[in-house]
């Protein structure tokens, strides 16, 4: 085993690693499923953008469909970035607003009865929420979700969610999730094409994913790679730089919300490292060295980790029957 | 005024019936997080539980393993809120 280090993660030939996914997805979009070309949500994020630009370089672009998919409490630079993205690759977009879908399901108006009933006096016309896991990834217990709700004057009230709540909130905005899956499954069967996945090895080893929603895809080109990675990979195939510079965001509630605050706790530099550590088994003493942190604070987060894996399993499994 | 004995036999049976545990595997010092009995939706639902029980509510500050990481820190945790 390889000393542990900070550049474990540092892919040393990503010519031949970018080369080895693209003939991968072709293979599996061609052979293995039969469909003639891609369709892909993309976001503005980094990791929409290294599939779309994989999808482009194993397809063609002219066999490439990028779909936007907004809604009322998207931020206006996903679309000018996924726009971005698109001209740059010279892939056809599409755009699909699914604000009028969710309102159907009634999506809004649960999350925001939900929240109704935790902050008093919530106004979703003008105040901003969102969900967090305010606890330090060090404590050692298992996360639980505080409601934060942002006023017009910039006043902040938050409160841990009761369990009724938290889950009619995120069984609500996984609406989102769900409804793009269902647009993307219709320009995939209107073109004979395959959907792409864009899930990172975190999101689908952690569990940060809506099942049947962005969990539900042909082919996840990415699913075996480390944030950095997937990063190293955008420079690499010259995705632009403002989505590489870009924070890493859910773009699913209406006040800023970043990936850390919502789900892992640690930034992902940090957390790629000590989930690489985890899973090799290599000793909390010898990450802890290198990351700059205690034996017991890596214990800690292995457990989490561990917990995460676990209590998610749910989330990958097939039906039973 | 209910006692302690009665207060750790309510907050016992909570966690035996929530997991479909058996009794004798839940100790008054069974680490309840790292055996796996509760993750984190079963802390939620027990932070449920005390607030119906005990009308105990829990703030994000208390949101400690030295409050929740066993059946005898949960009743210390109560105490202290009553």
């Amino acid at each position: 085993m390889k000393p542990f280090s900070k550049d474990i993660l540092f892919l040393e030939n990503i010519d031949e690693v970018c080369n080895n996914i693209i003939t991968k997805l072709k293979n599996d979009v061609y052979q293995k499923l039969q469909r003639r070309g891609a369709v892909i949500g993309i976001s503005g994020g980094i990791d929409s953008s290294v599939c779309m630009a994989l999808s482009a370089k194993a397809f063609g672009p002219e066999k490439v469909t990028a779909i936007m998919l907004p809604e009322q409490d998207s931020s206006d630079d996903s679309k000018n970035l996924a726009l971005k993205l698109a001209n740059k690759f010279d892939v056809n977009t599409l755009e699909e607003n699914i604000t009028q879908a969710l309102d159907g399901f009634g999506c809004y108006n649960r999350r925001d009865e939900a929240i109704g009933r935790v902050i008093t006096g919530f106004d979703p016309k003008v105040d901003k929420a969102k969900i967090e896991i305010k606890q330090n990834i060090n404590k050692n217990i298992p996360a639980i979700f505080s409601i934060t709700v942002i006023k017009p004057n910039g006043k902040v009230y938050s409160k841990l969610l009761p369990a009724k709540e938290y889950l009619q909130i995120v069984a609500s905005t996984n609406f989102k999730q769900r409804s793009r899956m269902s647009m993307l499954y219709y320009h995939a069967e209107r073109l004979h094409y395959a959907v792409i996945g864009t899930p990172n090895k975190h999101e689908v080893e952690q569990g940060f994913f809506v099942k049947h929603g962005d969990g539900a895809a042909d082919v996840m080109p990415i699913g075996h790679l480390y944030k950095t990675q997937v990063y190293q990979l955008a420079a690499h195939l010259g995705v632009p730089q403002e989505i590489i510079d870009r924070t890493p965001t859910t773009d699913t509630y209406t006040a800023e919300q970043t990936q850390e605050d919502f789900f892992y706790q640690m930034p992902f530099k940090e957390m790629d490292l000590t989930w690489y550590g985890w899973e090799n088994n290599y000793e909390a003493e010898e990450v802890g060295k290198v990351m700059g942190k205690t034996t017991q604070e890596i214990e800690n987060i292995y457990k989490s980790f561990e917990r995460k894996k676990k209590t998610t399993e749910y989330l990958r499994m097939r039906p039973i029957f | 005024m209910i006692t302690q004995v009665e207060t750790k036999s309510r907050v016992k049976e909570y966690i035996v019936s929530a997991t479909l545990s058996d009794t004798k595997d839940v100790a008054d010092d069974t680490l309840i997080f790292e055996t796996g009995l509760l993750d984190s939706m079963g802390l939620l639902f027990l932070i449920e539980f005390l607030k119906e029980e005990f009308n105990v509510e829990v703030t994000d500050e208390e949101l400690l393993p030295e409050n929740f990481e066993s059946v005898n820190n949960i009743i210390k945790f109560i105490d202290s809120k009553l």
